[in-house]
């Protein structure tokens, strides 16, 4: 379904997918309301999650906006722990936040509740060369409620001098190899062969795609769980197998702690992240720096990685915002080709539009994701979605409870009836 | 630093005496009538702010329980009314009754084990010598002033799976599948945590006002109860607990609210898990309300909540209106 | 012989085991505050901080605005508590003194008050704010802590009030004193360690206070602490030193305030607890 659309971003990494060319209306800077001094003594706010959006490229963003603008641009820092209470909240207040980050799995939720002003204009002004599989979680009834922004895969993140204590000369190319091979790094060095936390749920709707299988199924006009799959439950099995070689905790995700920081203290062979998450660990551990490496997660045979979720996020603006103008102009600034480029080059993601792609040259992170892309997908993007992820998320619980002992399908049916009354919920 | 001051407190009999009084005493009858507004004034800010403050949300609550009230609807602020939808779902739902019935028996534990604990302590007090008592009582008074977002940070340290101390020392004492244990991992080791938690921060207030009450009786009682022969226990039981027993009403009554409505604690050490195990009334009325974007649902768990809470304290409630009855 | 050597000793050994019991933890975060992280990360736990370190404080104080966390919170408890007070301390005169028609219900509102579980309304107290438009602000916040701890104030502050003898009271107006000032004179000094006392589990509450504060206030200008401490465990994740060196410094100001305030506020406790 959607999920074949999305896939083609990753085919984007490889191959140019032709958008529909309207040809670009190129810049129309003039356009701002009331002149050049229209915006000046104004100040923009917009909210970023934590570790979408590198300090440089803020900088970079906000010198440009207020050169153009005369208004000033005020970041502020989201973390993703309870980011829809807060959003929801936010965008019933008088001063929502003028432009802000939101998951793609969560946009359609989002435009569902009339708390996104419409982008038509913008998509026609800036937006005809978009990825067309990226802009698909931005569009809602037809209507384009936000600007894609990024999409992001995960990769293995590991320690080279660990591997190397463990004699392991190349990087895996199949699954097999890759549990093998930490394997031995669990039997010839004092090292934990890798973090992975019993919730990584990103890494598991990874592994489900990579089995072809999907979370939720329609049963007549409504959506329900679909965990009880054996495709489902094979996903969890591989990821159960690869959980046991890890000493991390069965009932946490990544995020607490962060992965990265554990990764930092030079006592874990890899974990599975993104790009920017082995920016905290070198963050917290300068020295780790030279150590860490990158390659594409393995799949079950070498031609094939593995499936990867495509994370991401759109760039939206409140419908409630009393800078709608000037929010379009940020959007036009941080989202052109400069900007998004740099967006690129610097947190290692597939940028919004294909012809960027360049600008992931170098970056090893990016171009060991780059190989899973195409493979890659999303939870469903419909608005029923975004109720299944506010904590306590139903498919945390269902992987840490197989973790601990359960069969797939008992535990399937342990949260079934939550997940069922989450996507059931009265909107 | 000891616990007697200049004058000592009162016990209930001398408290009852002072009402007797009564408004008039000396004062002629003139006095009396100007004066029958003061108590209506005197009380005056504190119902304002009561009503205000307290009624105006627990209304807007009773409000929000009769409504379709999510995402959408918070976002544009819209009003839909939908009758007793939330209260028939939240009825029907099994985990609802789950969830009370958990918060009854965590509730029950705790307010025993506190009282029972706290009194033994206060009791211990008491017979402790100057020194000794002063130490202790440091003891106390840190724990009970620990404020309750930190000391579950500190809790979450001491029971942490790597690292933490009690890990340790279960291992060290023998107990080897202990040394990497992960206390959040089940139902029954998080409210062990939570409940160890709980008990220790609440066996202060207890014990210290318990023993502060013992200092009150009068040494009078013991003589003439020793005289007509009783031991240690009877003195104890027809002398100490019929004095202490008010103060009992009074701590047990708090316990119970304070206990029942704890919400730091639970949410903040496991955020009610694992698998939505360990949620409390008012962790799931959090949950599903604000959590789960299900704002109305929310509210009639809330007034529900409020419900089970009246129903829990009425007994003492009763009391009280029979014990003032009694003064007046 | 033996045996009163055996009753003197067990008091006593059960109150030094009680006293480690209770004082562990909170010696556990100091000590966890001061250590460098080797020491904290170590198979085997160091008992005492023998390389004391201000890292972990340096990186709890160094978050943004920490110092504007410092101040609002300080404002919004010292505000809510003295608020309470005066209020309390009128209402709980009346209560105490005065013999009047709905007396008894008065005072069982007020325990039904005092039962009032917040954090199950909070969303009811949040549309009334925002559609006040005082999102943002210290105002509300701080009426709604000084609301939380009201009940408890005026009840217990109504034990105390009786348990001044009303001779005392009586005799000062014999002197010529009018009421306000015999009150003034007379009760409130005898009253001081029941309002310290009942104001520490003001400080309590309203220090502590974070689900309300955190949908209210999503501008750092008008946070508190606990949210900076809840903030902890996602920033830093697994850095203990750091987490407690927070809680240190957050838990720090209300144990001070107990220890100095403990002798007058135990006194006093019984009179306003006998009461409920």
């Amino acid at each position: 379904m959607k999920r074949k659309l999305v896939a083609a971003i990753g085919i984007a990494g490889m191959m140019f997918s032709i958008a529909a060319c309207g040809g670009d209306n190129g810049d129309d800077g003039g356009k701002a309301k009331g002149g050049k001094d229209g915006y000046a003594g104004q100040t923009l706010t917009v909210w970023v999650m934590d570790g979408s959006a590198p300090d440089q490229w803020q900088k970079d963003v906000a010198a440009a906006f207020e050169a153009k603008t005369k208004a000033k641009v005020k970041f502020e820092v989201q973390q993703w722990n309870g980011i829809q209470q807060k959003l929801t909240t936010a965008l019933s207040e008088e001063n929502p936040p003028d432009v802000f980050e939101v998951g793609n799995t969560q946009t359609p939720a989002y435009a569902k509740t009339g708390g996104l002003a419409d982008l038509a204009d913008l998509k026609s002004s800036i937006g005809t060369d978009w990825t067309e599989s990226m802009n698909q979680s931005a569009v809602f009834d037809g209507k384009q409620y936000a600007a894609p922004w990024y999409v992001v895969n995960r990769v293995v993140v590991y320690n080279k001098k660990i591997w190397a204590d463990a004699g392991i000369k190349s990087t895996p190319k199949t699954r097999d190899e890759f549990y093998a091979d930490l394997k031995k790094i669990g039997e010839k060095t004092d090292a934990e062969p890798i973090y992975l936390p019993g919730q990584n749920w990103y890494h598991f709707v990874g592994l489900v795609i990579g089995e072809g299988g999907e979370l939720v199924k329609k049963d007549g006009d409504k959506y329900v769980s679909n965990l009880a799959d054996p495709k489902v439950a094979a996903a969890m099995e591989t990821y159960k197998k690869f959980q046991a070689l890890s000493k991390a905790p069965k009932d946490k995700d990544e995020a607490t702690p962060q992965q990265g920081e554990v990764f930092a203290k030079g006592k874990v062979g890899a974990f599975i992240g993104m790009g920017w998450e082995a920016g905290v660990a070198i963050k917290a551990n300068p020295k780790i720096e030279k150590e860490i490496g990158y390659f594409t997660i393995p799949g079950a045979t070498a031609g094939k990685p593995e499936g990867v979720f495509l994370g991401g996020s759109n760039l939206a603006v409140a419908a409630g915002s009393k800078k709608q103008d000037l929010a379009k102009e940020f959007l036009k600034i941080a989202l052109n080709d400069q900007y998004e480029g740099e967006l690129a080059k610097l947190g290692g993601i597939i940028p919004n539009k294909d012809a960027l792609q360049t600008n992931l040259k170098g970056n090893a992170a990016a171009e060991a994701a780059a190989p899973a892309a195409g493979g890659g997908g999303t939870t469903p993007l419909i608005p029923e979605w975004a109720a299944v992820e506010n904590p306590p998320n139903p498919i945390k619980t269902y992987m840490t409870a197989v973790l601990n002992g359960k069969s797939p399908a008992d535990a399937a049916k342990q949260v079934e009836s939550d997940v069922n009354k989450r996507l059931g919920q009265k909107q | 630093m000891t616990v007697q001051t200049e004058r000592p407190p009162s016990g209930p009999a001398d408290a009852r005496k002072a009402d007797d009084g009564g408004p008039g005493g000396p004062t002629s009858r003139a006095a009396s009538r100007a004066g029958a507004l003061t108590p209506y004034l005197l009380l005056l800010p504190a119902c304002a702010a009561t009503v205000l403050l307290l009624g105006w949300p627990l209304l807007k609550d009773i409000l929000l329980s009769f409504q379709n009230l999510n995402m959408a609807q918070l976002i544009q602020h819209v009003t839909e009314w939908n009758g007793i939808d939330n209260y028939k779902e939240t009825l029907a739902s099994e985990d609802f009754w789950r969830v009370t019935l958990r918060s009854i028996i965590f509730t029950a534990v705790n307010v025993v084990l506190v009282m029972v604990l706290g009194t033994l302590v206060g009791l211990l007090l008491a017979r402790l010598g100057k020194r000794m008592r002063f130490t202790l009582m440091i003891g106390l008074v840190l724990a009970w002033a620990m404020p309750p977002v930190a000391a579950t940070t500190v809790y979450q340290w001491l029971f942490a799976q790597r690292f933490g101390v009690v890990n340790w020392v279960l291992d060290k004492l023998g107990w080897h599948s202990m040394a990497d244990y992960s206390w959040t991992s089940s139902q029954m080791s998080t409210f062990f945590v939570v409940t160890l938690l709980i008990v220790w921060m609440s066996i202060p207030f207890v014990a210290i006002n318990l023993y502060a009450a013992t200092t009150t009786i009068p040494d009078e009682l013991y003589e003439a109860a020793s005289l007509d022969g009783a031991g240690v226990w009877r003195s104890f039981t027809t002398v100490t607990m019929p004095f202490l027993r008010p103060f009992l009403y009074a701590t047990t009554f708090l316990e119970i609210i304070w206990i029942f409505k704890a919400f730091t604690q639970v949410f903040t050490f496991n955020g009610g898990g694992p698998d939505r195990l360990t949620e409390t009334l008012p962790v799931y009325a959090y949950i599903e309300g604000v959590g789960n974007q299900h704002y109305g649902m929310g509210a009639a768990i809330a007034v529900l909540t409020i419900l089970i809470l009246l129903g829990l304290t009425a007994y003492y409630l009763r009391v009280v209106l029979k014990q003032e009855e009694d003064e007046l | 012989m033996k045996r009163s050597l055996f009753g003197r000793l067990w008091p006593n050994v059960t109150a030094v085991v009680l006293f480690v019991g209770f004082v562990f933890p909170v010696y556990w975060m100091f000590a966890t505050a001061f250590k460098p992280t080797g020491d904290i990360i170590s198979e085997n736990p160091v008992w005492f901080p023998t390389h004391p370190t201000f890292e972990h404080f340096k990186t709890a104080t160094h978050a943004d605005h920490f110092w504007t966390f410092v101040t609002n919170s300080v404002t919004v408890t010292v505000l809510a508590v003295v608020f309470s007070l005066i209020i309390a301390l009128a209402g709980s005169f009346a209560l105490a003194r005065v013999r009047f028609k709905g007396r008894r219900g008065f005072i069982v509102a007020f325990m039904l008050a005092q039962m009032a579980p917040w954090e199950v309304m909070i969303i009811a107290m949040y549309m009334i704010v925002r559609d006040a438009s005082m999102l943002n602000s210290l105002v509300p916040l701080t009426l709604f802590y000084m609301m939380m701890i009201l009940p408890f104030t005026l009840l217990t502050l109504r034990g105390f009030v009786a348990a001044v003898p009303k001779e005392l009271e009586e005799s000062a107006m014999v002197d010529g004193c009018t009421r306000a000032q015999a009150f003034r004179r007379v009760i409130l000094p005898l009253l001081a360690p029941g309002l310290m006392s009942t104001s520490l589990f003001g400080f309590i509450t309203a220090w502590n206070e974070f689900p309300l504060v955190l949908v209210l206030n999503k501008e750092a200008h008008a946070q508190t602490l606990p949210l900076w401490l809840s903030s902890f465990q996602t920033v830093f994740g697994d850095d203990w030193g750091a987490t407690m060196a927070a809680s240190s410094l957050f838990a720090l100001p209300i144990l001070i305030l107990f220890v100095f305030l403990q002798r007058r506020a135990v006194s006093g406790l019984t009179a306003g607890a006998v009461k409920g």
